[in-house]
């Protein structure tokens, strides 16, 4: 008379909490989510394939569209990766100024990030203070680059300009700012009662787990595994800055929650290292107009925030494009762990998991 | 018994309760057009936004002291374009050595603000200024050319023509 | 009080009525423009100062207007407030969209339940004890009759009160059922067993004012919560207040406890299908049930439309000037503040999750009040 069934529900394309469009097909037990499947794709846009038939410096404006929170990061791989197809050695103040923008930028992903989650787990306010914060660092990247989220900020060989006046000031205001903020993130949450039981124990994945997905980034680290590119391969002028790489065992999303805290901390530091040691000196290297490229392949990660971001180039003798270019993005291989962390989980967890991966539909789709 | 009484009496709700608390005291008793503002927002129509010298708007020919376009038709921008936005067409004009855009048409729906033609441009002929309020309501508009009716090409254009701003 | 016919009583009843309807309809869409306003002062943004609309015509004079009006100290707090007209209207206005498999009947009725549930509580609460004033005698048929500060003035109050409340789950449940779709269901599901769950703890909650006031007459209760509680009445009072709120928190489905509609999982829950008026209905039924627990939270633990609360109304004289007296406007503003902590929390914790709320009721809320129905009783018992 009575029989038992698994009901399917589709969350997204078009739903609130799955940032963008990224589509998972649960099937629920009542609340018990028995299964999990996620469907990408609905922003695909081709990006590796028109990187092939544009120019080797046009490229760059599509590494902005791709993770649009965190746009720098996506640009100095990019650049790293042509850079080190040409041969191209970057003067060491555009290096600095480089290594600056992008921790900014992991600053602003992270605030992004935090809101987001935050806000999925039901906590209204730290939505709008983060985005309070990420105000002044969006500023700094206007006044820096003219644009405050497709930045197109780097150049192969350097920067396309040096620092804007009152460069300085503007950074130290952010930093200011964002520090009552992360102080204020802690108060509302950190102690919470609420969210910690929405976090601690939820959507874990252990180091193995995350080694066998390919799960990198914060994630990986707040499973105990610490590998930053960063520090493993450095680039820019990593190899320069004191930091330290923030880990954690728990591979929780609480343990993932005080990883991207800790290191907004860092990267703070690490951007007043820069502001403190900027050497003088051009931000260009000398390049050719056109860029004729030899037979040859990259690959060149970097760490963007959401972890590891590669670039796979292959160039052919006299090209003035790249003959195969492919792009690593860190979300695309970490929402593959997506069903792997909902095991015995309730509807409301698919939520947090996919905020505590941090998905970004603009990469995993490029 | 320490950790009973934590979980009986809930201290850190009521930090965070009292922390929203001070900033709905403060934005509350902060006049709402007052000069120490403590609220985030700007009300924009009203208030114009103010944007940093570097920022990137809407692409636009500059004109030298004659009040002549400075652009000599060699055709940069249009390599330098990663999504073909840009098109020009050559012609001549009297007392001129150099040539002179003819037509110079800048298809403003497939722009991505990249910055990549004022780069590439070695007569600083063309500049990307600060106009951001760049909706329209018939997709014609979106196209500005030379002598265009709506927003001309060589024209600076009217940055805040949404705003209406109250004697302050 | 003078003997009435029962045309007269009718009359008196529809004229409370109509008082009681114009302070919901007052009240409610205020509270709603204050959430928008409180969030966003929370938030530290100003809320809503502005409508949608162009530069030219009414709704560009309008923000004309309202930018202006942003200059004067408190009306600029209400610069939004032809913004929630709006609303309103559009609310009315808006094409009654009905799902096609929707079991037709049940789909219509479903907010109805829901909105006259939550209205019908009203009857039960009373503003004033005694009379509220007194209709001119010129007036005929009704002249000289007093109107009573409570529509129904009945032994049973309270028990009546919750019975009725409990009617409005089945709105939700009715109507995320018959929306035939699978969100509304998983939020009608939770709502359900949410619901069904949280009138234990609260029901048990509010028998501590029961037993200390030693009746079920809603104004009796105020009455001696007021003023004659004994000095040890109050930590049970107190417990019960907390335990109360939290409770009323999850029956009116709101943060931390908003699982029926859980905006970030279940897109907006049981009124996912809903459009127009009827979700406008919905809508209006949760917010007449927050003002509801409200009222309650005020006039059980908070001393009702007396000044002092726990008991400690009875340090002034009954006979001094304007404090020894009752008056509906403290009760008003009484639940103004109840309404204002509503958003408050709502702009500060996170929400809880489905499983977790139930540990919430089930182990720790209802072991809770037990044992401060039996503080209660033995503070009853002593003094």
């Amino acid at each position: 008379m009575f029989k038992t069934q698994v009901m399917e529900i589709n969350m997204g394309p078009q739903h609130p909490s799955t940032h963008g469009v990224l589509r998972l097909k649960l099937g629920l037990d009542g609340e018990n989510v028995k299964s999990c499947y996620p469907i990408i794709g609905y922003l695909h846009r081709g990006v590796e394939k028109i990187c092939e038939n544009k120019a080797f410096f046009q490229g760059q404006v599509w590494t902005d569209r791709m993770d649009y929170c965190s746009a720098v990061s996506n640009n100095l791989g990019w650049a790293e990766a042509l850079e080190k197809l040409f041969g191209i050695r970057v003067p060491r103040r555009a290096r600095y100024l480089r290594t600056m923008l992008n921790e900014l930028n992991r600053l602003n992903s992270h605030l992004v990030w935090l809101g987001t989650h935050a806000m999925d787990i039901g906590a209204l306010s730290v939505f709008l203070y983060t985005w309070r914060d990420r105000e002044k660092i969006l500023d700094v990247f206007e006044a820096f680059c003219g644009s405050r989220l497709t930045t197109t900020a780097m150049r192969i060989g350097g920067l396309q300009e040096d620092v804007p006046e009152g460069f300085e000031k503007m950074v130290r205001d952010a930093f200011e700012s964002v520090r009552i903020g992360i102080q204020e993130y802690e108060t509302l949450l950190s102690e919470n009662r609420i969210w910690l039981k929405r976090t601690v124990g939820i959507a874990k994945l252990s180091a193995d787990d995350c080694l066998a997905y390919g799960v990198t980034g914060p994630i990986l680290r707040a499973a105990g595994v610490a590998y930053d590119i960063r520090k493993a391969h450095p680039y820019a002028a990593y190899d320069e800055m004191k930091f330290e790489i923030p880990t954690r065992t728990e591979a929780d999303t609480y343990a993932r929650y005080l990883v991207r805290l800790e290191e907004m901390r860092q990267s703070i530091h690490i951007v007043e290292q820069c502001l403190e040691g900027l050497p003088e000196g051009p931000v260009m290297a000398k390049i050719p107009k056109t860029l004729k490229s030899e037979v040859g392949e990259v690959y060149h990660p970097t760490e963007a925030p959401k972890g590891e971001i590669g670039f796979y180039v292959v160039s052919e003798k006299g090209g003035v494009n790249p003959y195969r270019f492919h792009i690593r993005t860190p979300g695309f291989l970490n929402v593959q762990a997506i069903p792997l962390m909902l095991q015995d989980a309730l509807v409301a967890d698919v939520v947090t998991a996919v905020g505590t991966l941090d998905v970004v539909l603009g990469e995993i789709d490029r | 018994m320490k950790k009973f009484l934590k979980t009986l009496i809930p201290t850190e709700l009521a930090k965070g309760l009292l922390l929203t608390g001070k900033w709905f005291c403060q934005v509350m008793f902060s006049p709402n057009r007052g000069k120490s503002k403590l609220h985030i927002v700007d009300e924009y129509p009203e208030v114009p936004a103010k944007v940093q010298p570097r920022f990137r708007g809407r692409l636009q020919l500059l004109k030298d002291a004659q009040d002549e376009i400075i652009c000599v038709c060699c055709m940069a921008c249009i390599k330098a374009c990663p999504t073909n936005a840009i098109s020009l067409v050559a012609g001549k004009k009297e007392g001129r050595k150099t040539r002179i855009p003819e037509s110079y048409d800048f298809e403003l729906e497939r722009c991505i603000f990249c910055g990549f033609c004022v780069e590439s441009c070695t007569f600083n002929a063309i500049a990307l200024n600060h106009q951001f309020e760049l909706a329209v309501y018939n997709r014609e508009d979106m196209a500005i050319g030379l002598g265009g009716v709506f927003q001309s090409i060589d024209k600076p254009s009217p940055v805040g023509k949404f705003s209406y701003s109250g004697k302050e | 009080m003078p003997e009435m016919t029962p045309v007269q009583t009718l009359l008196i009843a529809i004229i409370q009525i109509v008082l009681v309807i114009a302070f919901v309809f007052v009240v409610v869409p205020l509270t709603i423009f204050a959430e928008r306003k409180v969030l966003g002062f929370v938030q530290q943004r100003l809320g809503s100062t502005r409508i949608a609309g162009k530069l030219r015509g009414i709704t560009g004079l309008q923000n004309r207007f309202m930018w202006g009006m942003g200059r004067f100290p408190i009306i600029h707090y209400f610069r939004g407030l032809p913004g929630l007209v709006g609303d309103i209207v559009k609310l009315f206005i808006k094409e009654d969209i009905r799902p096609a498999k929707a079991d037709r009947f049940v789909y219509l009725i479903a907010p109805c339940v829901s909105m006259i549930a939550a209205m019908l509580v009203y009857a039960m609460i009373g503003f004033y004890p005694g009379t509220l004033f007194t209709i001119p005698s010129f007036i005929p048929l009704i002249g000289g009759l007093p109107v009573g500060g409570t529509i129904a003035d009945v032994n049973v109050g309270l028990l009546m009160l919750l019975g009725i409340a409990s009617v409005g789950v089945y709105g939700i449940v009715l109507g995320a059922w018959a929306s035939n779709s699978k969100y509304p269901l998983l939020g009608g599901l939770r709502s359900a067993a949410q619901m069904v769950s949280y009138e234990v703890p609260l029901t048990i909650s509010m028998l501590t004012p029961v037993i200390l006031a030693g009746s079920l007459n809603f104004n009796e209760m105020t009455r001696v919560t007021a003023t004659g509680l004994s000095p040890w009445g109050v930590i049970p009072l107190f417990i019960g207040f907390f335990a109360y709120i939290t409770c009323g928190f999850a029956e009116s489905n709101r943060l931390p406890f908003d699982m029926p509609e859980a905006e970030n999982e279940l897109v907006a829950g049981y009124h996912t299908e809903y459009s127009g008026m009827r979700f406008g209905l919905f809508y209006l039924a949760e917010y007449i049930n927050m003002s509801i627990v409200a009222a309650l939270a005020s006039a059980f633990f908070f001393g009702g439309p007396w000044l002092l609360p726990f008991g400690l109304q009875r340090f002034i004289p009954e006979t001094a000037f304007w404090i020894g007296q009752p008056h509906w406007y403290i009760f008003a503003v009484k639940i103004v503040f109840f309404l204002f902590v509503y958003i408050w929390v709502r702009g500060s914790w996170p929400r809880y999750r489905y499983d977790q709320i139930m540990d919430v009721a089930w182990k720790y809320l209802i072991p809770m009040t037990l044992v401060n129905l039996v503080l209660a009783g033995i503070v009853r018992y002593f003094a």
